[in-house]
């Protein structure tokens, strides 16, 4: 694994920075705000943290994977 | 938990802080900086998360669910966006030499003072409210944690007399701090090490802190995630908690939205989140950790929030602030140390805030308030004195110190009015406001300053009419009908329904109106403007930074150009007087004899001065008093902030210089020990040419004087002519061996030798050896014994080279035993291995020349004709290739059954065992 030039991991960042934008936003939010439970987690909790998680390790990858 | 502990302990880590503070400056002093880390700098961004993010998001999350998140989602967002915007500000602010979001503004738009001010005063407003916020949290938890005021209104303790109390306390702990590592001296680029570590491992000590609250509530309180959101879910009123209707229903979102905007917003403006993500970086290349290194901690930080708010409502249902759930769970749990830890944590949230924040406001009010209206009003006390810095301090740390007071007065008068989230996002819109300009004149070439300060001026009335005076309101400073009816009755004014405006969260509400009015006027008025050269040379400095272009690496960018306005003015006459006031009268006219005091002054005599005064003032107060002599208004603050800046470039550069001397010298070390090196290596070459060539030589020369005689005399009879061509023989024989070890030892320092490493039987391949040697010790009259043991264990070799090896040794045993003495050549079974010893009764090698007889030309001194007997190369191959075949090789006294009359020597050398399959393998 390589770094990517940093031109294009700014495109990746800011790629990213839009969809977490979208994603982030109460329409898309409410979607799993209709009850039930991960693992015993309720939904959204587990929801909104894992896409949390998410964006950060893909913000971590976008500056390693070529 | 008595107060003596806790106070105790907060007093025991605000002094560890000092420590570490300490300890990094002394090691940036000495060079070896602890904050040029891209951890650490991603450690320190995290001063964003306040006591507001340690206490407070539980109490968010009590009423709202997961409508704490935005705050944190904000920032993430932001940061995402960092290779882009922030890296652009970062060389921006590196290049221009900022020292706070409001230079920052200001040197965008034109160098405009009144921009700078207007910034300084808005964030000052807007953050006291927040470091009033910072001390009501550390002195509330404080209450909860000695029992004093375990109350649902968070109220302080009962009966605490005004500045005695805990909050002061902090306040005076927190405005030394800042004193100490924020304001001692003036930096060239604003740069305060100690600070960021402290801030750092701040950080850490919080995010450490809530891990273990989270992990005892969940894990020590309750039966893990699944029992514990299953007990909550049994309580109607906070399974209401799980859905997204809390945070996210129709009201609700206008907050989710306007809070995500204005926390990554503030992410930016925030005058603690630009001084720790601008001014204090060292490195642009820090900013790619921290793009995800600082929204993990933010996740991190906040993913036990909701566990441990559902829990303390579980618990304690009405009993107690959600805000102090953090502190109080522990208690209740009994384990008064965690409770501890949790203090520990929400004052270092609190620390790390205040202290940097003081310190960011307090430069913004000296450089941009403080320094302008002196300049203004009392010209001539600021020229006058010889080196302005100790003021420039001295109005640095009073205004950290009234910072400080006003935060402390807000907390006494106000404190409990209000949520603690509230106030912060108070703040958070307060410096909001600054986003427009600084966005937009980073890309937009066409903003001007009226723009950017109508935008701001009008942004922050609005903000104060729709946030701050409805917060006064519910603190009852104002009357509760000013929110309810309007001002004096004007429903059309209701603050948090403007213009009639109604549905919408008093915050998205403010958001909303302050981002038209700000955006509004800063774009209309920046259309109808035409900014003078100045200003358009800046906005084009600032649009045209390439995000892209090559990255600093150090603070040290060359100091701008100095504006020649005053010199044009100066005559000789000025010069004389300036002189004259610090050097004396004769000295004045000595230096400018005989020119016309009318005359203008020209640059040749203007340098001349400034060379006289700075002699005496140093160079850039020379500047100074020079220009305050000239012309007094003509210094504006720019000027002089400038010329501040240039002196402590020059201290910058001095520091430098001394780095890189220290480093020269290091070097120059380095260089004369490789020539020195060099030197006996060049010394060791000519020997060993000139011993080789002698070696050549003496055969060559038998050779030919036998061939002669040969040639020329015919008659030789048949014995002697077969004698001669013995000779020849033997002697080419020998030129061949001396020519060939030339050729290995050149081989096998190019690795070019072909190696046959297999599993050998040490035994047979030493018995090679002596048969090859055998003819020459029975011609020397030398006893060879031979003890080499049947079923010794094999080895890892190549067979060709252990010959060689110990041929080697033998033919030198052979060569240095005297006639009639002995040798013995043995193998014996070590661990891992099997060793060879040759013992002669020669001479020996004296233990001086022990490790030397090894080296490539060395030889083992004279021997007894006077004449070195080799070429001294045989050792130094066989070394090479013992070494390669993963063995040892050395020299050590003979053995006592050899030893009677003669030294002798033992030469051993050792070969690893082979591995059970004895594979064969070939290898270079």
């Amino acid at each position: 694994m390589t770094a990517p030039s940093p031109g294009r991991r700014g495109e990746r960042l800011a790629a990213l920075f839009l969809l977490a934008a979208v994603l982030f936003n109460p329409p898309l939010l409410r979607l799993f705000g209709t009850g039930g439970t991960l693992l015993g987690v309720p939904a959204l909790y587990a929801w909104v943290f894992g896409l949390w998680a998410a964006v950060i390790a893909l913000a971590a990858l976008a500056g390693r994977m070529k | 938990m008595g107060w003596g502990p806790v106070l105790g302990a907060a007093l025991a880590y605000l002094t560890a802080l000092f420590a570490v503070a300490h300890w990094a400056d002394r090691r940036q002093a000495a060079g070896r900086s602890v904050i040029a880390s891209p951890t650490v700098y991603a450690l320190s961004l995290a001063v964003y998360c306040t006591t507001w993010t340690f206490y407070g998001s539980v109490g968010r999350a009590a009423t709202q669910g997961i409508g704490f998140l935005p705050v944190y989602l904000g920032p993430t967002l932001l940061m995402l966006l960092a290779p882009l915007l922030l890296r652009k500000i970062l060389r921006i602010a590196k290049e221009q030499r900022t020292t706070s979001i409001a230079d920052f503004l200001a040197s965008r738009y034109g160098r405009s003072p009144l921009l700078g001010g207007l910034v300084a005063v808005t964030a000052t407003v807007g953050v006291v409210p927040y470091i009033a916020l910072q001390l009501k949290a550390v002195a509330v938890s404080f209450d909860v944690l000695t029992g004093g005021g375990l109350s649902a209104d968070g109220g302080l303790g009962a009966g605490a007399l005004p500045f005695l109390d805990h909050g002061f306390l902090i306040a005076a702990v927190m405005a030394l701090f800042a004193i100490v590592f924020g304001a001692r001296q003036l930096d060239a680029a604003e740069h305060h090490p100690g600070m960021v570590a402290a801030i750092a491992l701040e950080s850490l000590v919080k995010l450490v802190a809530f891990l273990a609250v989270g992990v005892f509530v969940v894990w020590g309180l309750f039966d893990g995630p699944g029992p514990l959101f299953a007990a909550a879910a049994a309580h109607p009123d906070l399974a209401r908690l799980f859905d997204g209707e809390a945070a996210l229903g129709s009201t609700a979102a206008g907050v989710w939205v306007a809070t995500t905007l204005l926390s990554a917003a503030a992410m930016l403006c925030l005058p603690r989140q630009f001084q720790v993500m601008v001014i204090e970086a060292v490195d642009e290349r820090h900013l790619d950790r921290a793009v995800w290194l600082f929204p993990l901690y933010l996740l991190l930080i906040n993913l036990f929030v909701l566990p441990v708010t559902l829990a303390g409502l579980a618990t304690f249902g009405g009993r107690t602030d959600p805000d102090l759930f953090v502190v109080a769970l522990p208690l209740e749990g009994g384990v008064a140390w965690l409770a501890l830890l949790a203090f520990l944590g929400g004052l270092s949230a609190a620390a790390g805030m205040i202290v940097v924040e003081s310190v960011a406001l307090s430069t913004m009010l000296c450089n941009e308030l403080a320094v302008p209206l002196l300049l203004r009003f009392r010209p001539a006390a600021l020229a006058r004195s010889a080196d302005p810095a100790p003021l420039l301090l001295a109005i640095r740390r009073g205004a950290i110190v009234a910072i400080l007071l006003l935060g402390y007065a807000y907390f006494r008068l106000a404190g409990s009015a209000y949520a603690l989230v509230s106030i912060g996002l108070i703040s958070f819109a307060a410096v909001a406001q600054f986003a427009p300009a600084l966005v937009g004149g980073l890309y937009w070439r066409g903003a001007t300053r009226r723009g950017a300060i109508g935008g701001v001026a009008a942004g922050t009335l609005v903000w104060a009419y729709t946030l701050l005076l409805p917060s006064f309101a519910r603190s009852d400073w104002l009357p509760a009908s000013f929110i309810a009816d309007g001002p004096w009755g004007v429903t059309v004014l209701r603050p948090y329904a403007l213009l009639g405006l109604e549905g919408l969260d008093p915050l998205a509400h403010a958001l909303f109106w302050s981002a038209l009015a700000n955006i509004g006027a800063y774009v209309a008025l920046s259309l109808f403007d035409s900014p003078d050269g100045a200003e358009r040379g800046q906005a084009a400095a600032f649009v045209g930074m390439s995000a892209a272009a090559a990255p600093f690496t150090d603070t040290a960018a060359p100091p701008p150009a100095a504006s020649a306005d005053w010199r044009g003015a100066a005559s000789v006459g000025d010069l004389v007087r300036a002189v004259a006031r610090f050097l004396g009268p004769q000295r004045a006219e000595q230096a400018f004899a005989g020119a016309d005091p009318q005359e203008p002054a020209g640059p040749e005599r203007l340098r001349a001065a400034e060379r006289l005064l700075a002699g005496v003032l140093g160079g850039a107060s020379a500047r100074v008093a020079l220009a305050s002599a000239v012309s007094a208004e003509a210094v504006d603050a720019a000027e002089l902030l400038r010329m501040l800046d240039e002196t402590s470039d020059v201290i910058a550069h001095s520091r430098q210089l001394e780095q890189k001397t220290a480093d020269l010298e290091r070097a120059t070390d380095a260089l004369r020990a490789a020539n020195e090196r060099l030197t006996e290596l060049d010394r060791l070459k000519d020997d060993f040419l000139s011993t080789v060539t002698h070696e050549l030589r003496t055969p060559l020369t038998s050779i030919r004087a036998l061939s002669e005689i040969l040639h020329d005399d015919p008659g030789l009879d048949t014995a002697q002519r077969q004698e001669f061509l013995a000779v020849i023989i033997k002697e080419s024989e020998r030129l061949t061996r001396l020519i060939n070890q030339v050729l290995d030892m050149a081989k096998i320092e190019a690795g070019a030798l072909d190696w046959r490493i297999e599993a050998i039987d040490p035994a047979d391949t030493l018995a090679q050896a002596v048969a090859a040697t055998e003819a020459l010790f029975r011609e020397r009259g030398i006893d060879l014994s031979v003890d080499l043991p049947r079923h010794l264990p094999r080895v890892r070799a190549d067979a060709d080279r252990v010959i060689q090896v110990a041929v080697n040794l033998l033919s030198n045993a052979a060569k240095f035993s005297p006639r009639g003495g002995r040798t013995r050549i043995s193998a014996r079974p070590i661990d891992g291995g099997v060793r060879v010893t040759v013992a002669d009764s020669g001479p020996g090698v004296a233990r001086k020349d022990r490790k030397l007889v090894f080296d490539r030309f060395r030889q083992s001194g004279d021997t007894l004709t006077g004449k070195p007997a080799g070429t001294g190369l045989g050792l130094a191959i066989a070394k090479r290739i013992v070494e390669h075949l993963g063995g040892r090789i050395g020299v050590e006294d003979a053995p006592a059954a050899i030893e009677e009359e003669t030294a002798g020597a033992t030469f051993w050398f050792t070969l690893p065992l082979a591995a059970d399959s004895a594979e064969t393998e070939a290898t270079r």
